[in-house]
């Protein structure tokens, strides 16, 4: 598995969109650090850029990454190699690769501007959603056949994850006002990676008392360390499960 | 002992059987032209004994071990695919490592003839992006070649080639056959089926329907082409009727 990993990964060090995702990364931030004079409020922004465009990106790479690499592909399951293998290694490099230029567009500027507790949970949970949203691209990849329906799928997940999710928080909580539904609202926010990715950010920001009760109930769980590891366990769970599927799909599947 | 065995293999994409009913004995040092109209189930038959799709009856063996238990049954196989696709940002130099890499080969145990004959060695430094669709084929049938197989599948393997390296192309598989290496060859030339062909299987709607050498049908319809023979054979063939020795 490893030696696969390591050849895909010199690929991808060559790999043009994975420079100029890097070199975005690097300009947006570094851009937002220079124009606004607090590193908070330009922290802020950064979240709301890594929110939004690191699931897209990773997602649509990933897929298309996948794609590319068919025929290949195809040529190492004629190897003594095992097909789990093949697939967990190619899952393996993509996310490695996307956490590098993450690191260096985000991270790097982000340790020289914030380097505060938000700033670090800045880090860790854009790294986290870049493994979420490889593992889900790759799946999406390995079952869907065809490359356009395959980027539909991957562009639809974004949107239903980025935007209708949210839309779907609000007006519950906006339906059901007047009870007391902010203990329903952690956990399904924790199921949508984003979501629990912004909360734990926002947390550290101190931007949770903004959020009147809903931010009380959400310092109070994931202010904890039971609700820490609640949203480790999550956003673990959130690379396991399609990583597995990815796997068991590929394994089983007609080449 | 046979090198290849099928033994009533099929194979079904939903309710369509793509193959069916396929029994076949290849033996060592053979080469098998495979051959038959677009959809008669040539990939197929090849895709399942590389293990690529899983045969939905019947049992496939090389060299005596079942295909789809263990993946170390394919150490023994080269395979050059029709359309042939790498990491387009590794070297030629760093995808043939990978394959050393991939499949434990130490240094000096690799068959590097055809790096030379197809003029790959003057290709090494250069990123697979930058190649053509000919060059990428040229690497397609080192890789094939060089890990001394015991089961060759070439799919279409002239295709995209130039005159002279598809002859010296040839020319590697007469070599591999002089060595006991068991070829299956799928080919539309019926040039090259003639000339290269031990034996032909010819597929027709998923079911082998001839499985003889091209002398044979040539003495039996008293043709000298095998593209005037063949037809003629299949005619006189009741439905479904299979011919084999």
């Amino acid at each position: 598995m490893l030696k696969v990993c390591k050849y895909t990964l010199i690929d991808l060090a060559r790999n043009r969109f994975a420079i100029g995702y890097a070199t975005l990364l690097l300009l947006v931030s570094i851009g937002l650090f220079m124009l606004e004079g607090d590193p908070t409020k330009a922290l802020i922004s950064l979240t709301q850029v890594v929110l939004a465009l690191v699931p897209l990106l990773a997602l649509v790479f990933t897929i298309i990454y996948f794609y590319n690499q068919y025929e290949f592909t195809v040529l190492l399951a004629v190897q003594p190699l095992g097909r789990r293998n093949i697939v967990l290694a190619q899952l393996l490099a993509i996310t490695i690769a996307m956490l590098i230029a993450f690191l260096v567009g985000i991270g790097m500027p982000v340790l020289v501007f914030a380097p505060s507790a938000a700033g670090w949970t800045l880090l860790l949970t854009g790294a986290a959603l870049t493994a979420v949203f490889t593992a889900i691209g790759g799946w999406i990849a390995v079952k869907n056949r065809d490359r356009a329906r395959g980027v539909g799928i991957g562009l639809v997940t974004w949107v239903l994850m980025v935007l209708v999710y949210d839309a779907l928080l609000l007006w519950i909580m906006f339906a059901f006002s007047d009870r007391p539904i902010e203990p329903v609202i952690v956990p399904l926010a924790a199921f949508n990676p984003i979501d629990l990715a912004r909360i734990l950010v926002m947390l550290k920001i101190d931007l949770a008392a903004l959020l009147g009760y809903t931010g009380a109930v959400y310092q109070q769980f994931f202010g904890s360390v039971g609700g820490m590891l609640v949203a480790l366990c999550a956003l673990i769970l959130w690379v396991a499960l399609p990583s597995w599927r990815a796997v068991s799909a590929f394994a089983s599947k007609d080449l | 002992m046979d090198r290849v065995t099928f033994e009533g293999v099929g194979k079904r994409y939903g309710k369509q059987w793509a193959l069916r009913g396929v029994n076949a004995f290849f033996a060592p040092g053979e080469v098998v032209m495979v051959i038959g109209p677009n959809g008669s189930g040539k990939t197929t038959l090849i895709k399942c004994l590389l293990g690529l799709v899983r045969a939905a009856e019947g049992a496939i063996h090389v060299n005596g071990m079942e295909v789809g238990a263990d993946p170390q049954y394919r150490k023994a196989i080269g395979y050059m695919p029709q359309l042939a696709e790498f990491p387009r940002e590794l070297t030629v130099d760093q995808l043939l490592r990978m394959m050393n890499d991939i499949r434990d080969a130490p240094s000096g145990s690799t068959d590097d003839r055809l790096i030379e004959a197809l003029g790959v060695d003057a290709l090494l430094d250069k990123r697979i992006g930058a190649l053509s669709g000919g060059m990428r084929q040229k690497v397609s049938a080192v890789l094939a070649f060089r890990y001394r197989p015991t089961v060759l599948v070439l799919d279409e393997p002239t295709a995209g080639l130039d005159p002279l390296s598809a002859r010296t192309l040839l020319d590697a598989v007469t070599e591999a056959r002089r060595n006991g290496t068991t070829v299956l060859i799928t080919s539309h030339i019926m040039e090259e089926v003639q000339q290269l062909g031990d034996r032909l299987a010819y597929l027709q709607d998923g079911r082998l329907r001839v499985l003889l050498a091209p002398e044979t049908i040539l003495d039996i319809t008293r043709e000298t082409s095998l593209s005037k023979a063949l037809p003629k054979y299949l005619a006189q063939l009741p439905p479904a009727h299979v011919e084999s020795v």
